[in-house]
């Protein structure tokens, strides 16, 4: 728990910043790449604030996944039995806020009406597309293109910023300009590093380096890049199989299956799962692809509001009596399809209200944990051991590799039967390429070192602070421990940190604290936010469409950039635009002070302290006390 | 007003509205403004009295709308029986679902059991992992032998390096890498397109793009042989469709020529046309005309949306597809949707035409807006497959003498029929005879037979059957073709059968062998593959008609 001090860490920072385990490792090429030449090893990006001391060895690169040893910086992701879930309340901004935001919308309309009018007649080359020639009809019409050129078009030098390099606590920017309002961008060539509070990199796992790295280059030299053919066919190897067992032991199901696309993991199970007189029940939120999955499986559907317990209890009761439409025959099934932690909200289901519901109203649930897996519960294990729920009540878990793992595809996991017949029907097993092995050994080389492998290797103080396990419910699912060594595959050679889970460990609590630190930092500071104090996504309300833009630009002209992700109409509701923040285990604690500093600097420019918390606190004191508001039970 | 005129009997009714009426007078203009409003109201009266029975309808209309509304939210319209809390309890206690999913009966778990695991890497000759044995592989699609590659897996291996695996953001939000922008780039200029856009998985690449420009009202003209992904893409697009016979482009001529007379006829507008199909199918492997397809969607002003997931890596002299087969610019294809997965053993789809077509997707293609980006080590693999096929075309002639020789061995068999073009890498075959359903009740009949053949040559636009459907017995025929793979497969040649979503296809496939051939097996080998093929073939095929009176 100490803090190093100065001294110490001068002689011996060379030490910290690459992988002090690998100095016996003679591919130098690869590891002891010279910093990029735009990096400056002044910038604190590149160079912790505060230089670890000789005793202290980090395995990481700074950049990307950032040094913090203080043990203070902790916290343990879980539902307190005492605590409440609110529903979901969004809090509306004052009239002179929320009247401005609305003129902007109707002089963006007004203008860009204006523009189309004189445009087509006068400049009629460049409005080609939108318009009918020589008997074809135009390719987008001009009114569904109308927000995409009028609206976004002005602020799109804040949207597909390109990257490269890894898109860790930091990445590198590439510049560009824009000589044609914004209608297309050239790199300068020059690069700008930047705290990246954009990637969805929960546990840090975006890394080039390190032992989930190691494993996937071993993965690749053993299994190519590819499978090249459907499941059903010939896309099956021993690593897709030892990959979907250990994603079944961590999700806590009987079975489980991997698609090699994220978005796809939706929109080709749901039509495997429902059709025809059944009836999904989808939160009015829920993401793009379950509506795209539901939509092709020609099931019934409908809405409830937005993890509201009293809507949804209403329209079961309401479409369990009524049956189906017309007819009036009772549903064949019904399946409740939430998502576990909402991207844009920053809300968490309300599972504990949903599994009383499930057992009167005997729907099937399907969870979707794209975003909750991995981010949150004391084992990592998502939404359900976040609230301590058995997931085997759950009957369906759905969740990604993207984010928390730094791998891509997603999986589904259910009872054995369940998934023995998605298997047999799901459209991306049948048709769709089965997943890269570079992307499985990530998989299971991040999986595995969050749950630990066996033998475990005896744990002194690393064990959970006491508050975690005792106070969290009392009929409690256990997890089970480490993973077996035989799930692994022979030649996957983890480091001890990773083996032994105390690394997994320390990103979980990392990431805990830093979520909850920003979140309840930013409130603390008065501004309005959106969502749960333990998700990892913080939304803050700026209303304001210009707002956004200016909030994107000023975060990245300051001395320290931080890139963020703005989103509004159409993501959000039209007068809620958003700064959404996806904290990360990479972060170091000095990196939230920059966010928080940041925010309130432009937050006061910008006027966007409207939150109603009883009592503000200066941002001085937020930094201060940064250990009292991450335990503080509830923010007022 | 001439009330004077009217029955006397009436009076004392005039009498109450003239009281009623006067009584509203004093109420109303007791309300502040009301002077104002009535002065309003009788001038636009004197002015245009046309306008005021206008503006009563419009509140009439506006007000009839709300009370509407407010109807329809509270539940499904006049269908709505309303019940009390006690019997929706009852009914909530009755009810009682289906399970989730049937458990899978015996024979499907066998199926289940029995889709090959690779011990080790998929390539040319991977190991079993059930009997260890090294087999040759006739199943993936590493038609370019590229699987496994050393160039490749070095060049992944050192953007892995440099960029770890995953992208961790969808491509608006800083998932734009730059071997991202480097791909499209690198896929636009090897096909000569102005742009290019890259989806993270083949098969939702289509089944996204569609639906990025057809909307409804818009026309589809689509093949009756195309492929699943693109059946789904038109589903979720909600345009209408009209279907030509598979293949056959004077069917289409004739599909073109009804949608012009109808819009004519019926004075639709003009809305957006496309010409939907594929290169090679992947159904059948069956081959575009190309040129004439052009020539027709040029002549009956549609657009065309062409997949080209199994023809582009494959076809021509270094691997462009259809259009270097052809020897036609790819500008001429509107959409020209490929798959980075097959040919190039990376993973993903992409769709390349216009800066605007590909600028559009960028907003509106779903799943590349809402799905992250692929891994930058994947892209890099196809970047690095793209400058092999350029500067070395001997993988592609290599593939297409494969492909050559295979057929020239296969062809020589009796009893079995290839639908797939001569120059396809992916072969279809399937027994010459079909055997008919031996009962209307075949589970397998449920969609896309019909027992009595109509009797119409032409085929029903509307209809994504053909007139005279060909009527065969699934389970029956995959039965046989089982029977091949695992004969096949004991002479160490792996093979399958083409797998479908038995139940979930609009237009129930053929059963069919799929071999997708591969330039990693050098002649000899692959000289082999095709005899035991061709062995196997005639073995059961021989068998089956010895106990041929059983099975019909």
């Amino acid at each position: 728990m100490r803090i190093p001090d100065d001294d110490d860490a001068a002689s011996d920072t060379s030490l910290s910043i690459r992988s002090s385990l690998r100095t016996e490792d003679d591919s130098s090429t690869t590891y002891s790449r010279s910093p990029d030449d735009s990096d400056d090893p002044s910038d604190e990006l590149v160079t912790p604030l505060q230089p670890p001391n000789s005793t202290q060895q980090f395995t990481t690169r700074h950049t990307e996944f950032g040094h913090c040893a203080n043990e203070d910086y902790r916290h343990v992701s879980a539902f307190k039995p005492t605590a409440k879930i609110v529903p979901f309340v969004e809090e509306d901004p004052p009239y002179y806020i929320l009247l401005p935001t609305y003129f902007s919308y109707i002089m963006l309309i007004i203008f860009g009406h204006i523009r189309d009018f004189f445009g087509k007649r006068f400049r009629s080359q460049s409005y080609r597309h939108l318009m009918p020639s020589n008997g074809y009809a135009a390719m987008n019409s001009d009114f569904d293109s109308f927000y995409t050129r009028r609206l976004k078009q002005r602020m799109d030098d804040c949207f597909s910023r390109p990257i490269t390099g890894v898109p860790g606590r930091t990445v590198m920017l590439l510049d560009r300009v824009s000589h044609d309002n914004k209608l297309s961008f050239n790199l300068t060539g020059s690069k700008t590093r930047a705290l990246n509070t954009a990637s969805y990199n929960y546990l840090g796992f975006a890394q080039a380096e390190g032992g989930c790295a190691d494993a996937v280059e071993e993965g690749i030299r053993r299994y190519g890049m590819s499978s090249c053919s459907p499941r059903l066919e010939a896309g099956t190897t021993d690593l897709h199989q030892q990959a979907e067992a250990l994603v079944a032991k961590f999700v806590g199901e009987e079975d489980a299956m991997i698609a090699s696309m994220g978005f796809a993991t939706n929109s080709t199970t749901l039509p495997a799962l429902v059709g025809k007189g059944c009836l999904v029940i989808s939160d009015e939120l829920n993401h793009a692809s379950i509506r795209f999955g539901v939509r092709l499986s020609g099931a019934n559907v409908r809405t409830f509001k937005h993890n509201d317990m009293g809507s949804l209890e209403a329209l079961l009761r309401e479409v369990i009596s009524q049956g189906q439409p017309r007819t009036h025959r009772p549903w064949k099934k019904i399946l409740l399809i939430v998502e576990g932690l909402y991207s844009m909200e920053g809300t968490l289901v309300n599972l504990p209200g949903i599994m009383e519901l499930k057992q009167k109203y005997k729907f099937y649930l399907y969870v979707d944990e794209a975003h909750s897996i991995g981010a949150l519960g004391p084992h990592g294990r998502g939404v359900a051991d976040y609230f301590s729920i058995d997931p085997a009540q759950i009957d369906i878990l759905m969740g990604t590799f993207t984010k928390s793992f730094g791998a891509a595809g997603g999986y589904i996991a259910g009872s054995r039967a369940l998934i023995s017949q998605l298997r047999r029907r799901s459209h991306a097993t049948c048709y769709s390429e089965s997943v890269s092995p570079a992307v499985l050994t990530q998989i299971i080389a991040s999986m595995g070192s969050i749950m630990g492998i066996s033998p475990p290797v005896p744990q002194p103080a690393m064990s959970d602070p006491p508050k975690s396990s005792a106070d969290v419910r009392g009929e409690m699912y256990v997890y089970p421990g480490p993973a077996p060594a035989s799930a692994l595959p022979t030649w996957m050679n983890l480091p001890p940190q990773l083996k032994d889970g105390s690394e997994g460990r320390t990103r979980l609590r990392r990431l805990a604290f830093n979520s909850r630190y920003l979140s309840r930092g930013l409130k603390k500071l008065g501004f309005i936010t959106y969502g749960h104090a333990d998700s990892p996504i913080v939304p803050l309300l700026l209303f304001n469409p210009g707002k956004m833009v200016l909030f994107s630009r000023l975060m990245l002209a300051r001395k320290l950039p931080i890139i963020v992700v703005v989103v509004g109409y159409p993501a959000t509701p039209l007068i809620s635009g958003r700064v959404r923040f996806c904290m990360s285990a990479a972060h170091t604690k000095e990196d939230v002070d920059f966010i928080l500093k940041a925010c309130d600097e432009i937050g006061d420019l910008l006027d966007l302290k409207h939150g109603h918390v009883k009592e503000r606190w200066s941002i001085e004191e937020v930094l201060r006390r940064s250990g009292e508001l991450v335990e503080m039970e509830e923010v007022e | 007003m001439a009330t004077s005129s009217i029955n006397p009997n009436l009076e004392p009714v005039f009498a109450f509205l003239q009281s009623t009426y006067s009584m509203i007078e004093s109420t109303w203009n007791r309300v502040p403004g009301s002077a104002v409003v009535a002065r309003y109201i009788r001038s636009s009266h004197q002015n245009d009295p046309g306008r005021t029975l206008l503006e009563v309808l419009l509140i009439i209309f506006a007000v009839r709308t709300l009370l509407q509304s407010r109807t329809r939210a509270e539940g499904s319209g006049k269908n709505f029986i309303s019940l009390s809390e006690k019997e929706i309890d009852e009914l909530v206690d009755d009810w009682v679902p289906e399970s989730l999913v049937q458990p899978l009966s015996p024979q499907e778990q066998h199926e289940l059991d029995n889709v090959p695991v690779f011990q080790g890497p998929a390539g040319s000759k991977p190991k079993l992992l059930s009997t260890g044995k090294t087999v040759m592989n006739l199943v993936s699609y590493n038609f370019t032998g590229l699987a496994g590659d050393e160039r490749i897996t070095s060049r992944a291996i050192e953007t892995l390096r440099k960029y770890g695996l995953g992208s961790c953001g969808p491509p608006g939000f800083y998932g734009t890498i730059d071997v991202h922008m480097n791909l499209e780039e690198d896929i636009a200029s090897f096909l000569g397109t102005e742009a290019a856009i890259i989806y993270s998985q083949g098969f939702s690449t289509i089944s996204s793009v569609i639906p990025a420009f057809c909307k409804r009202g818009d026309i589809i003209v689509a093949d009756r042989g195309v492929n699943f992904a693109i059946h789904k893409g038109i589903q979720i697009s909600r345009s209408t469709v009209r279907w030509y016979d598979h293949n056959d482009l004077r069917s289409l001529e004739e599909v073109l020529q009804s949608v012009e007379k109808e819009r004519i006829k019926k004075r639709l507008p003009l809305t957006r046309r496309f010409i939907v199909t594929e290169g090679i199918f992947e159904n059948d492997g069956a081959m575009l005309d190309l040129p004439k397809v052009i020539a027709l969607k040029n002549k009956y002003k549609f657009r065309l949306c062409l997949d080209e997931s199994f023809s582009f890596g494959t076809l021509g002299r270094t691997g462009r597809g259809l259009t270097e087969l052809y020897n036609v610019p790819a500008t001429e294809v509107d959409l020209l949707v490929g798959s980075l997965a097959n040919a190039f053993c990376a993973a993903g789809g992409f769709c390349a035409g216009s800066i605007h077509v590909v600028n559009h997707q960028r907003i509106n293609g779903t799943s590349f807006v809402f799905s992250a980006s692929m891994p930058a080590s994947l892209a890099v693999s196809s970047s690095e497959a793209i400058q092999i096929l350029t500067n070395n075309p001997t993988h592609l002639t290599t593939l297409h003498e494969n492909v050559r020789l295979i057929r020239s061995i296969l062809e020589k068999v009796d009893g079995i029929h290839i639908p797939s073009h001569a120059a396809s890498p992916l072969i279809h075959i399937q027994l010459a005879k079909s055997i008919p359903p031996s009962s209307p009740a075949t589970k397998s009949m449920k969609r896309g037979h019909s027992l009595e053949p109509i009797q119409t040559v032409k085929s029903n636009a509307q209809s994504v059957l053909p007139a005279n459907p060909l009527q065969f017995d699934i389970e029956a025929e995959e039965r046989i073709l089982q029977d091949v793979v695992e004969e096949a497969l004991a002479q160490g040649v792996l093979i399958t059968r083409a797998k479908r979503l038995r139940g979930q296809e609009i237009v129930e496939p053929r059963p069919a062998i799929k071999l997708a051939v591969t330039a990693g097996l050098n002649r000899k080998d692959t000289e082999r593959t095709a005899t035991v093929i061709k062995n196997a073939f005639v073995k059961v095929l021989a068998r089956k008609k010895k106990a041929g009176p059983m099975l019909v």
